[in-house]
């Protein structure tokens, strides 16, 4: 097997672009995701049963479909609806944002449901109202116990954001399919694609662990 | 100080008090026995609301507990827990001050003096910046004291304080307790620990499912019951 250097050190430049979009589309699309998660995390635990139905559809329509399917919706029917300037990053980061939104509102809720009920009840018994609770005592905890599980999800969602380069987003997936389009060659630009990914994401996950050595308390 | 009047409670279908009608002084030292089950903690935990009785109603110091007070009744009555609940994430003097500066509006350097000077009161104030996963079981419950006393309550609710304490640090503990009451402290207490009800309870009471069996002075209760009940409970635990 023949290993042609030269397609990779063409690419390079679109490569390194590439990665910079998709990082981009993925930071984005954790964010959004993180705040609409959050509100849809206190949907999913109201009270009332018939407002936690339609969150709880919500939570289960977008973890229960393909991101693909979700992608080709957004990029073809929602978005020429609702947002016709649009552009195949602005579709990648919706979907992206309201799949993550999903994952996150369940990282969430596990987050809050997993403390123990005493520290409410402590926190109740110095006469504090249920938003201070909240607010100083639960959510603080809850945070801590979040990041892992929204390290991992953001990881899922640097490689899920690969898909964009499906509908020609230039994100790294995009340049990789192009040089293997240009010359077609499979290895080479493939296997630099997946490493710059692997490169990516291990970076992250050191990056994960140091936080959470520095943050994540021991109980 | 509390006046509970007819109280009932359903945990679904279990009827787990029954009819309870009670009467705490200024000042009085009420110790509440009896086997598991049989309603003293959630007899405790209606005083202060954190638990919703299904009928009757309660008074602390003369004021009709209800949603719209309960707050404001809270930060009279202080509460110690059976595990303790301190916050993991803020160090023991954060935990004690967090109540005066939150709830009571405190400044910071009032709350730190107070907490402070709590802390030595329960010998722990070397151990003021440091977080709860460090401390042992005596220790906890003695910051979660000091917690509780932050708020200058007149009333102090203690739920099995000692049962999730290795034995050799009851002592320490009960000393803590023990001290509270010699100060004059209006406190109910719900114990295991039959030694410290008959030393430091003005009132014993033994309830068994979900009823007041019999109530009396400790010397009373624990050398001649009248009930059957109250003395099959005593032989079983002396």
């Amino acid at each position: 097997m023949d290993f042609n250097m030269n397609i990779i050190i063409e690419y390079w430049p679109f490569f390194l672009k590439g990665a910079l979009l998709t990082l981009g589309i993925s930071i984005a699309g954790i964010i959004i995701g993180a705040v609409i998660g959050l509100f849809i995390s206190f949907g999913r635990m109201a009270p009332n049963k018939w407002i936690r139905i339609p969150f709880s559809l919500y939570i289960n329509s977008l973890r229960g479909t393909p991101v693909l399917i979700q992608l080709f919706i957004v990029h073809y029917a929602l978005l020429p609806a609702i947002y016709p300037p649009g552009t195949a990053v602005t579709s990648a980061i919706v979907t992206l944002s309201l799949n993550s939104s999903a994952y996150v509102a369940e990282i969430f809720r596990a987050g809050i449901q997993s403390l123990d009920k005493g520290q409410t009840e402590a926190a109740r018994s110095l006469g504090m109202t249920k938003v201070q609770t909240m607010r100083y005592i639960i959510v603080p905890q809850a945070v801590r116990r979040m990041i892992p599980p929204l390290g991992n999800e953001f990881i899922t969602l640097i490689k899920e954001s690969s898909l964009a380069g499906i509908i020609a987003a230039e994100e790294l997936m995009y340049w990789g399919k192009a040089a293997m389009g240009q010359y077609q060659r499979v290895w080479e630009p493939y296997i630099a694609v997946a490493i710059i990914y692997l490169v990516i994401v291990f970076s992250l996950t050191y990056l994960l662990q140091w936080i959470e050595k520095r943050w994540v308390q021991r109980d | 100080m509390i006046k509970v009047r007819n109280l009932v409670k359903h945990f679904g279908k279990d009827e787990v008090l029954k009819d309870i009608s009670l009467d705490v002084e200024e000042k009085e030292v009420v110790v509440i026995i009896g086997p598991s089950g049989s309603g003293k903690s959630t007899l405790l935990r209606c005083f202060n609301k954190l638990e919703e009785s299904t009928s009757g109603t309660i008074e602390i110091q003369g004021v009709h507990v209800d949603k719209s007070n309960i707050n404001q009744i809270r930060t009279e009555v202080g509460m110690v827990f059976q595990h303790f609940n301190l916050f993991p994430h803020k160090s023991v003097l954060e935990n004690v001050m967090i109540g005066p500066i939150k709830v009571r509006k405190w400044s910071h350097e009032a709350a730190k003096d107070k907490a402070v000077a709590l802390l030595k009161r329960v010998g722990l104030e070397s151990k003021a910046d440091s977080y709860p996963a460090s401390l042992s079981g005596g220790q906890k419950q003695r910051v979660a004291i000091a917690r509780a006393l932050a708020m200058e309550p007149k009333i102090m609710l203690f739920d099995e304080p000692t049962s999730a304490l290795d034995p050799e640090m009851v002592g320490e503990v009960l000393a803590v307790i023990k001290d509270l009451a010699q100060e004059g402290m209006t406190m109910v207490v719900v114990t295991h620990e039959m030694g410290f009800a008959r030393e430091v309870g003005d009132r014993v009471i033994f309830m068994d499912q979900g009823k007041i069996v019999e109530e009396g002075i400790p010397n009373t209760i624990f050398t001649s019951p009248k009930e059957e009940r109250t003395k099959v409970f005593l032989d079983k635990v002396l």
